[in-house]
């Protein structure tokens, strides 16, 4: 047997977490978040329901383990007089993301002092990123950055200094938040090197599994690669390699959607890579 | 129950037929006298009527349909979501935290420490029925949404008592939930039809 044909299996888990993004007004809670989620409501819903939910995937890998966590952002309006919509969007938050504006020390001032009393408050001691914005409006040594420092030191929370401007460090403090969030999370199945399928029925047949279970829903998930397979021009029963090959792409293009534009392309070269090695 | 199980295209079928046989007897058949052709009518007369009464009652006690259920969390979290339809562009996990919000919202402003129970928008009625550590919230297109009201609290009540003590400690993980498929297609069967 061709040695790339014993795969180490992966435990696959698909965890979804509560998020809530705080902090004062103006810090630039929202402009932070704007580029880097999933984004089907307009931002005037913040100002008008007091709220704006939007979502971030990302994968974290562990020791024989995948974790597709799924991150659901609730953007809440940083005025601090509207408690009780604060208080209600704040329930059963797993994470929090905390913000400050870096050329104001007084709003990283205020996470000190109002706002880790209210996630306290609210949901108790949650995974936390203290998150510093407008980095390139601030010196390194800045009144800002000193008191984001102590404050990281004080509570025991990872800091971060970002510019939602350029974009640095901001995907770094969902991958912070991320791996806080599964810190422990482990894989309840043993390592172990099962016999990959081998035939190029039993490649497809592996596929559909596969794609099923990291896409979630069955139901689409099916229709989804019924849809490709048509198009494709695969039979399910006589398989042709060139066909399968052709559906893999647009099963890739589903998965960019539902997953994440990496995970896609990993599953797609492992996919492609296990069809050109099938037999038949 | 006897209506139901009468299909609305058989009680069409039918009605075309007694009309056929009407036009007939009204204009084709020459009846010696007017008093049997006037018998004949009335004959025909009375089973259109029966069958319009049919056609009613299989219209008044036709089923609900749903287009959409999501269960979720008191806080937003959706646990499962179910559709009769593809929509590429919509992200239920958004539109769960979303319609959360939005309830949030409204009982706060009215501050009555009541809950949302219905939404309406034009031609979609959004039902929710509200458990201690589950909320279902069912979008209905077709008209009757009051009928569905208590097939959704039945469901909302077993899947709480069944589920409920389980997903107040969920972790996020979807295969912590159990199977809580079994309840919901009852529910989507119409089996909580009474």
């Amino acid at each position: 047997m061709h040695p790339c044909l014993l795969r180490t299996w992966m435990e696959l888990r698909e965890i979804l977490k509560k998020v809530v993004l705080l902090g004062d007004g103006a810090v630039g809670k929202t402009s932070l978040i704007a580029r880097y989620v999933v984004n089907k409501f307009d931002d005037k819903y913040i100002a008008t329901i007091g709220t704006k939910v939007s979502r971030k995937d990302i994968q974290v890998v562990k020791p024989n383990l995948i974790i597709n966590l799924r991150m659901m952002i609730w953007d809440i309006l940083g005025q601090k007089e509207y408690s009780k919509i604060r208080s209600a969007s704040l329930s059963g938050a797993q994470g929090v993301i905390l913000v400050g504006d870096l050329s104001r020390p007084e709003t990283v001032q205020s996470m000190n002092d109002f706002w880790l009393k209210e996630v306290e408050r609210a949901v108790g001691k949650v995974p936390t990123v203290i998150v510093g914005n407008k980095m390139d409006l601030a010196a390194k040594n800045s009144m800002g950055s000193m008191l984001l420092d102590s404050m990281g030191q004080k509570f025991g929370y990872p800091t971060m200094i970002c510019s939602a401007k350029t974009g640095e460090n901001v995907e770094q403090i969902f991958t912070a938040l991320g791996e806080l969030l599964v810190a422990d999370v482990v894989a309840s199945t043993p390592k172990t090197k099962e016999k990959a399928p081998q035939t190029l029925a039993e490649v497809v047949d592996y596929i559909v599994q596969d794609f099923c279970a990291q896409y979630g829903d069955l139901e689409k998930a099916m229709l989804i690669i019924q849809h490709q397979f048509q198009d494709a021009g695969v039979d399910i029963r006589k398989p042709k390699k060139e066909a399968v090959l052709q559906a893999l792409d647009g099963l890739a293009k589903a998965e960019e959607l539902s997953l994440t534009k990496s995970v896609a392309r990993v599953n797609l070269e492992e996919r492609q890579r296990m069809v050109i090695l099938s037999k038949g | 129950m006897m209506e139901r199980d009468i299909k609305i295209e058989t009680l069409i079928v039918m009605s075309l037929a007694i009309f056929a046989v009407l036009a007939v007897v009204a204009f084709v058949i020459p009846f010696e006298d007017t008093s049997t052709k006037l018998f004949f009518v009335g004959v025909v007369a009375a089973l259109t009527a029966i069958n319009v009464y049919g056609m009613f009652m299989v219209w008044h006690s036709s089923p609900t349909i749903v287009d959409e259920v999501f269960l979720m969390t008191p806080n937003g979290m959706l646990l499962k979501h179910y559709t009769r339809r593809l929509r590429p562009d919509q992200d239920e996990d958004i539109l769960a935290g979303m319609l959360t919000a939005v309830q949030n919202f409204i009982k706060e402003s009215f501050d009555s420490g009541g809950r949302l129970n219905e939404i309406r928008f034009e031609n979609y009625d959004i039902l929710i029925s509200h458990g201690q550590n589950v909320v279902i919230a069912a979008i209905i297109s077709t008209k009757k949404p009051e009928r569905l009201r208590d097939e959704l609290k039945s469901a909302t009540a077993d899947i709480e008592e069944q589920f409920g003590e389980r997903i107040s400690k969920w972790s996020g993980d979807k295969r912590e939930l159990g199977d809580v498929d079994a309840i919901m297609k009852k529910f989507l069967s119409g089996k909580y039809r009474r």
